[in-house]
């Protein structure tokens, strides 16, 4: 099945639709990219058999990166829903790449935003054309969502800054070429960019996880890591609220990684139930069945809808971290939830096969990473406390 | 596009590429076929030409090679003209040579490789027994196997600027001349193959799953022994 | 005469029958056509003409001007294609290409023809008078004989294109055309040295070895003749054994008249099973040595 469908040309259709022939021309051309080049190595990405290093390269030089900036950076200026749904699709064709160029491209917003123009023109064009890979580097063994207790110290000596650390379940650890680290000054967290040739960074061993396989997953360890002090992103102790804000946008992209996860996951049950014949009829005739189709439609369309909705508040300028949080929790919670489904549709096959119980393995990260959805919970709540009704 | 076309659209952006000038792409279709011409822009074609023809009968291969010819003599001077070894779905491998018939070009047809040096061409031609080096001086005409390149897939900026780049569209009626070759092919009917297959899979061991083929085999009575 | 030849001969006879006239049988080399094949011309261009579809093309269209033929009927290899095509344009001729089941339909020719890589067949219609390219495999030889040729000569021809050299003349070894049983290895295997194993199963099987498109074309594994597809031969064994091949649509395309297919893929949603009688999803690599174990015991 083509990876870009109708209903996303549609939905799109919806939100811009003066430049609705020029997005979907982008898309569809790079679903067709992906169909070829990623869907088909999936299940060797999942199996070890294969690195995802040259298929994620020639991903980013595709320029799925590009969608969202401006053409002045080499970027096609195309509106945020236009990149949402592009990793969606990734997620659809292979979710460890989806999820490494989604970190990736974080990091670029970190810059693109928070950066100074020497550190924009340095760095920026490099990442956005896939010709250098970032890592986004927050977690640490003690605080995952809670960011504002970060433990990492970045001290000021003179000219440089010196960094002591550890980093942890960082996704492109060791493959980067720059990481974003957020280390504790005097004022308050901070946000600097690391280059992989930064003397005292280490990086660890590529852990084993039960999905997301493709995507290199290790601690980083910083020791005495000597940075010039023109890496500090912004001014010390703003921190905190530069990796919220980019927290915003990427917790719906994650969102949208898990749509396409649970859409891929989706059509192979269907096809399945189809096909396969028990009781004298195919599974698809029988209403337990259907009722699992309707409820993973369902809750694959609505998660969709939930992560352009907050990508449309997001093009609007208007506030939309909460609906980037509700987007997040939502959309993965349902994409694990659809996958879980999918692997009881194919019964012992299911059980028995990673080509249908990747889906459910990859998806399954994404409750966790990037916000729990316990964190995400009590930051809607707060928000939604707060307003007077 | 179909990938045969693709072919051909690669191994002309490459012959621009490696030396200087310009590709021009050139259809006949409905009106929809502008979307098939985008993407040869995007992979490298400089302008488009869209030759706009109500439901032409993909057999009438005649008619088809006249309306190319037609937009080809209007498009401007030309050194080469590259096509497919076939269309994808009727391959019937016409319309190339006739196209070199209307423009009185030398065609080096089922083409491999391709050289082009002080305008002469040089080309390796795949025919069944053979492998023929041809040559013949430019203006040609030339048709490419699949094997000859590898397509490649526009990024994203190339999608976009293709956008950017002129399509013109004329109507077929416009370009009808005295010439025109009657319509003498028609397709009659178009029948599904029936192919009614069993179907039957077998997974497990390959020990399991062999014993079970070969017996399956010799129940149908395609085993010798 | 080859017999590409021979078969187009089969053709125009049956068509002779119900035609008035004479027809021009083309052969793409110099040499004789069969006995009984009704009035057959032979165009002599001389040596120069041999294999050059330009000049064969441009010898018929004099020689058919002159002649007047109700219809020309080209073998359908990649030359006789050319030939066909330029010859019609010449004549402002419609061509039906690669049909088969040719009949006359009152001041028309029709034929059967694959198209959408062997899914559909077209029915198609060309009034006379008309040229048409036959598909190779779809009527019986004609035998060898002699016969009284009238010999049409036809003046020095204009050279567009220069042959410079001929590569490769590949031996046809194997006609893969009449083989009851073909083995087909596709893309599973890694190397060229690999194909032992398909040659392995071709042996026991007492078959031939054939094989999709990248082998021959890409890789250069195998000859060209024995790829199997749209754009290669099309087989009617009574066993086609598809190895480590997707399946893909062109492929398909020359294997439909198989009576049984069987296939070996890694890939449970590989095409190839949709067109199979029986299929093993598995490493080619373990299932061939266990099929030959089985075919020994």
């Amino acid at each position: 099945m083509p990876l870009f469908k109708p209903e996303h040309r549609q939905l799109l259709k919806m939100l811009h639709p003066a430049r609705e022939e020029e997005v979907s021309d982008v898309l569809s051309g790079l679903a067709a990219f992906m169909e070829e080049k990623i869907s088909p190595l999936s299940p060797k990405f999942d199996s070890l058999a294969e690195k995802i290093t040259s298929a994620r390269k020639s991903l980013l030089e595709n320029g799925i990166c590009l969608i969202p900036y401006p053409s002045r950076y080499g970027g096609l200026e195309l509106p945020f829903s236009a990149y949402t749904t592009a990793i969606e699709l990734a997620g659809a064709a292979d979710a460890s790449v989806a999820l490494s160029v989604a970190i990736h491209n974080t990091v670029a917003d970190g810059i693109f935003l928070f950066g100074n123009e020497a550190q924009k023109k340095t760095y920026l064009p490099g990442i956005i054309s896939g010709k250098k890979l970032a890592s986004f580097s927050l977690t640490e063994p003690a605080s995952g969502s809670d960011a504002k207790a970060v433990r990492t110290k970045a001290r000021r000596v003179g000219m440089e800054y010196v960094l002591n650390g550890t980093k942890m379940f960082i996704t492109n650890a060791g493959e980067a070429d720059l990481y974003f680290v957020l280390g504790a000054t005097e004022k308050g967290p901070s946000s600097f960019i690391v280059e992989k040739s930064a003397p005292g960074l280490e990086f660890g061993e590529d852990l084993p996880k039960l999905g997301m396989r493709g995507s290199r997953t290790s601690e980083l360890r910083l020791t005495d890591c000597r940075i010039s002090a023109e890496n500090l992103v912004g001014r010390e102790g703003e921190g905190f609220e530069q990796v919220k804000t980019m927290l915003n946008s990427s917790r719906i992209v994650m969102g949208a990684l898990c749509v396409g996860v649970a859409q891929v996951a989706y059509e192979k049950a269907v096809t399945y139930s189809k096909e396969r014949k028990a009781f004298g009829g195919r599974i698809s005739d029988f209403q337990l069945t259907r009722e699992k189709v309707a409820d993973m439609v369902t809750g694959i369309s609505a998660a969709r809808l939930l992560c352009l909705y907050a990508s449309r508040l997001k093009e609007m300028g208007l506030e939309f971290s909460s609906e980037a949080s509700q987007a997040k929790v939502f959309a993965t919670e349902t994409s694990v939830r659809v996958c879980d489904q999918v692997i009881q549709i194919f019964g012992g096959l299911g059980y028995t096969s990673e080509d249908v119980h990747r889906h459910w393995r990859d998806a399954r990260l994404l409750t966790i990473g990037e916000g729990t959805s316990e964190v995400l919970r009590m930051l809607i709540a707060s928000r939604e406390l707060a307003k007077s009704l | 596009m179909s990938t045969f076309d693709k072919n051909a659209v690669e191994e002309s952006v490459r012959l621009k590429e490696s030396s200087s000038g310009s590709v021009t792409i050139i259809t006949v279709g409905r009106s929809d076929a502008k979307k098939t011409v985008k993407e040869a822009l995007a992979m490298g074609g400089d302008r488009g030409y869209l030759v706009v023809s109500a439901e032409p009968d993909p057999h009438d291969s005649l008619t088809t090679a006249y309306l190319l010819a037609r937009a080809i003599e209007r498009a401007g001077p030309f050194d080469l003209v590259l096509c497919a070894e076939g269309s994808s779905d009727v391959y019937a491998g016409q319309v190339g040579p006739m196209l070199s018939e209307w423009l009185a070009l030398p065609f080096l047809g089922y083409v491999r490789k391709v050289e082009i040096k002080d305008r002469v061409i040089r080309c390796e031609q795949t025919l069944e027994e053979s492998v023929r080096v041809l040559e013949a001086e430019l203006p040609a005409l030339v048709s490419v196997m699949s094997e000859i390149n590898e397509p490649r897939y526009p990024t994203l900026l190339q999608i976009m600027q293709a956008s950017k780049k002129p399509i013109e569209e004329v109507g077929s009626e416009l370009l009808i001349d005295g010439r025109a070759p009657p319509r003498l092919v028609t397709t009659v009917g178009m029948t599904a193959h029936a192919m009614s297959r069993k179907r039957v899979i077998f997974e497990g061991s390959p020990e399991a799953t062999s014993r079970k083929l070969v017996e399956a085999l010799r129940s149908e009575g395609v085993l010798k022994r | 005469m080859n017999s590409v030849a021979r078969e187009v001969a089969t053709a125009g006879r049956e068509l002779a029958e119900s035609l008035s006239g004479e027809q021009l049988f083309v052969v793409t080399e110099r040499s004789r056509a069969g006995e009984g094949a009704g009035k057959v011309l032979l165009v002599d261009g001389g040596e120069e003409v041999e294999g050059d579809p330009d000049l064969i093309a441009e010898a018929l269209a004099r020689a058919a001007t002159k002649k007047r033929p109700s219809a020309i009927l080209v073998g359908a290899t990649r030359t006789g294609r050319i030939v066909a095509a330029r010859l019609a344009a010449k004549l402002r001729l419609g061509c039906l290409s690669d049909v088969y089941r040719l009949r006359l339909q009152g001041t028309s020719i029709v034929g059967d023809r694959d198209v959408f890589a062997g899914k559909v067949v077209a029915e198609v219609k060309a009034d006379l008078p008309c040229v048409a390219t036959v598909k190779v495999g779809t009527y019986p030889m004609m035998s060898e004989g002699r016969t009284g040729l009238e010999v049409e000569e036809v003046g020095s021809l204009h050279r567009g294109v220069r042959l410079v050299e001929t590569l490769e003349k590949r031996e046809s070894t194997t006609d893969l055309r009449g083989a009851s049983v073909i083995v087909s290895a596709g893309r599973g295997f890694r190397t060229k040295e690999d194909l032992r194993l398909a040659e392995d199963l071709a042996k026991a099987l007492g078959g031939a070895l054939g094989c999709s498109r990248p082998l021959s074309s890409d890789y250069g594994w195998l000859p060209e003749e024995l790829h199997i597809g749209l754009t290669g031969v099309t087989v009617k064994p009574s066993l086609y054994f598809a190895l480590g091949i997707s399946g893909q649509l062109q492929h398909v395309a020359g294997i439909k008249e198989s009576k049984v297919i069987a296939a070996v893929n890694t890939d449970r949603d590989a095409p190839i099973f949709q067109v199979a009688d029986y299929g093993i999803v598995g490493d080619l690599y373990q299932v061939v040595p266990a099929i030959l174990e089985i075919l020994k015991g």
